[in-house]
């Protein structure tokens, strides 16, 4: 008696984790960045909308800060529980494409959902002829400038080039202080890209034509000088190594900071936070030869190729490609707008801030599209690093992490 | 009555139990780190050593693994040089003796990713709580740059493991404090023995066993513990904060590697069971002499 009760119990045990384990019908799990406060109760109104637009589709979004969302992908898809869509960094969408885990959106596309997009945002989703990834966040990078810092610094225009830079940088340390000329991000995130904006305008990229490695290039070698240079010579905030982005925008804000580089939700920050900091947006300074690049970066999202529901999902992202949707998006997180009715709108239209990240797109570099990206990106950063903090020749250590980065390359 | 097969049908739940948390995962672990793996942990090929092969050749693991061994003993040995005085401390009678418990056991009560996070802040160079302090009283005559070099972050994150080590090793401590009979004390003190000698020669010598608990707990947890470092530096800048635990994750979660960071799990557990057992063989050794 006790026995089979026991039995009994142990298997409706069983059968609840059965019923668990198999994806309902018409659900839809949809994981999430979370780029900022307002990025949970935007997926919670369109889950509302969407749901009450399509009775029987229930949508699940799991909002997933930024740092941990690759670790999250990585441990669900291994153990096979990830959702039916996911927003994803594009640069890691070529991993997901090699490992076959993301589904190819081309037999769901047609020339009308097409013509939403803007084309160069779309192409980085593409691999091989086929779409894998819709973008759906975008961005670029701009120069920040604080106005009061450079007038009473005796700057008339924001700097152009790297040479104007550094001498604007120089007055705005003589003003002496808690001033300093320019904010360099020395961690985390992005250091890398910090040091690039450099590079590009000395006319070196971060892969060489033959695809190897582009750090060991007479340009690059100049750029990490100038950075050292500005570093020695007092001109950014001392410590450079302890600032993460984030705490470089956070000394902008204070108006510690004459300029610096990062992306448009920086203006965002300042109308919540600093109201008051009188500050313009300029293009990221050119080199000697006038060239010049940015950082555009997309966030795509995939559909997983072993979800149950792609009916379902299809749907939903035809929903969240719908101009308003978008819009209301794109303007609460202050990205830049991916879709073209949506970027003809009076919002972005009317915006100087947005206006100079978008005339710099046309010199936007995206991360190469290759695998093994993050580890190349890794190397480039611990050299930087070190650049920064003087532990070596900046050209031995970038020869030496161009070498390590040709190795990974190869393969 | 005398069933000999009566404690291991005891034990064998738990056994089961640990069977299924421990020995599956390592297992696995085992599986991956010996086979080439793709990016999201489906197994290719077997590689037999080749991961470990990789790690060995690796400069920056050899350094995150003598930088382990750093952190551990000088969190670990911190920890019971602060801790000692203060059990003694809070086991004699004072005034205000339970408010100075609280204020010693709050750190444990705060998350360890906050109180990462709150000295990440008090640690920044400009605004840092810790460097206006320290121009207040007119110690430092500029701002220090703490988290921008190895030099001043490590020295800081081993203080703040220290400090959040300090609450548990005191706990044990207290306990066994307590276990000591005040009976002995009193006829120490009518022998003629002064507070230094009671402690030499009846609370350290009675008090050994929990040191040697406090000593094996507190270097797992410590050679374990990932947020402090994490948060505060990502075991940067350019790794010369490393420690084996971010240095896997980095190989596993940024760059996706994960054959070569199950890898380093391995040598970690490895590591720890050596170290434990060579531990427990010597205290228990020490005991019955």
């Amino acid at each position: 008696m006790a026995i089979s009760k026991l039995k009994t119990g142990l298997l409706a045990g069983l059968s609840v984790l059965a019923l668990a384990a198999q994806a309902n019908a018409g659900e839809v799990r949809v994981t999430v960045a979370e780029y900022s406060a307002k990025t949970g109760p935007y997926f919670q109104e369109v889950e509302k909308a969407f749901e009450a637009a399509n009775p029987g589709v229930d949508v699940k979004f799991e909002v997933v800060p930024w740092d941990v969302l690759l670790q999250k992908l990585t441990t669900d898809i291994t153990a096979g529980t990830n959702a039916d869509l996911s927003i994803i960094g594009t640069r890691w969408l070529i991993d997901f494409v090699q490992q076959g885990v993301a589904e190819p959106l081309d037999g769901y596309i047609n020339d009308e959902f097409k013509g939403r997009f803007i084309d160069t945002f779309m192409s980085p989703s593409v691999m091989d002829g086929k779409t894998y990834g819709l973008p759906i966040a975008a961005s670029a990078r701009a120069m920040y400038y604080n106005k009061e810092l450079l007038e009473k610094a005796g700057v008339a225009n924001p700097p152009a080039t790297w040479a104007e830079l550094k001498d604007a940088a120089a007055k705005i340390k003589a003003l002496g202080g808690e001033n300093y000329g320019f904010g360099l991000q020395g961690k985390e995130i992005e250091t890398d890209v910090y040091y690039y904006y450099a590079m590009w305008s000395q006319g070196s990229e971060i892969l060489d034509k033959d695809g190897t490695s582009g750090l060991d290039s007479p340009g690059a070698i100049e750029a990490a000088k100038l950075y050292k240079s500005l570093i020695d010579e007092g001109l950014t905030q001392p410590g450079v190594t302890s600032y993460a982005r984030e705490d470089v925008q956070n000394l902008f804000k204070q108006g510690k900071v004459g300029m610096m580089i990062t992306a448009p939700f920086l203006s965002n920050q300042i109308k919540e936070e600093a109201p008051n900091l009188k500050y313009g947006v300029a293009a990221i300074p050119a080199g000697p030869t006038g060239a010049r690049g940015t950082y555009g970066v997309t966030d795509s999202i995939v559909m997983f190729s072993n979800s149950k529901n792609k009916d379902e999902a299809w749907k939903l992202l035809d929903f969240l490609f719908q101009t308003d949707w978008r819009a209301k998006f794109t303007q609460g997180e202050g990205f830049l707008p991916v879709n073209k009715e949506e970027a003809k709108m009076d919002y972005y239209v009317n915006n100087a801030d947005l206006a100079a990240f978008t005339a710099l797109l046309p010199d936007a570099r995206f991360a190469p599209i290759i695998p093994g990206w993050e580890e190349v990106a890794q190397i480039t950063s611990d050299a930087i690093q070190k650049v920064y903090l003087g532990e070596g020749d900046p050209e031995a250590l970038l020869k030496e992490a161009a070498a390590k980065a040709d190795g990974i390359l190869k393969k | 009555m005398h069933n000999r097969a009566l404690p291991y049908l005891l034990t064998l739940p738990s056994l089961i139990l640990a069977a299924v948390v421990i020995f599956w995962p390592v297992v696995d672990l085992i599986q991956i780190s010996t086979h080439e793996v793709s990016r999201f942990g489906q197994l290719r090929d077997f590689s037999g050593l080749d991961n470990f092969a990789a790690l060995v050749a690796d400069p920056d693991f050899i350094k995150a693994l003598v930088r382990t061994g750093v952190w551990t003993a000088a969190v670990v040995g911190g920890a019971l040089l602060v801790s000692i005085p203060v059990a003694v401390i809070l086991n004699t009678d004072f005034y205000g003796r339970s408010l100075a418990r609280v204020i010693v056991m709050l750190p444990w009560a705060v998350s360890l990713t906050m109180t990462a996070i709150v000295w990440r802040w008090a640690l920044n160079g400009e605004s840092g709580m810790l460097n206006s302090a320290l121009r207040g009283l007119g110690l430092a005559d500029h701002n220090i740059q703490w988290l921008a070099s190895a030099a001043t972050a490590f020295p800081m994150q081993i203080m703040i493991g220290i400090l959040v080590t300090v609450p548990f090793t005191t706990t044990i401590f207290l306990g066994g404090l307590s276990s000591i009979p005040d009976d002995l004390y009193e006829a120490a003190a009518l022998e003629g023995a002064g507070p230094v000698q009671q402690f030499r020669r009846i609370t350290f010598p009675l008090l050994k066993p929990f040191v040697n608990i406090a000593i094996v707990l507190n270097t797992i947890y410590v050679f374990n513990s990932f947020p402090i470092i994490w948060v505060m530096t990502q075991g940067g800048p350019a790794n010369s904060t490393d420690i084996l635990v971010t240095h896997l994750y980095k190989l596993a979660f940024r760059i996706g590697k994960l054959g070569e960071a199950s890898a380093v799990s391995l040598v970690m557990l490895a590591i720890l069971l050596v170290f434990t057992a060579i531990y427990i063989r010597l205290a228990m050794r020490g005991e019955r002499a």
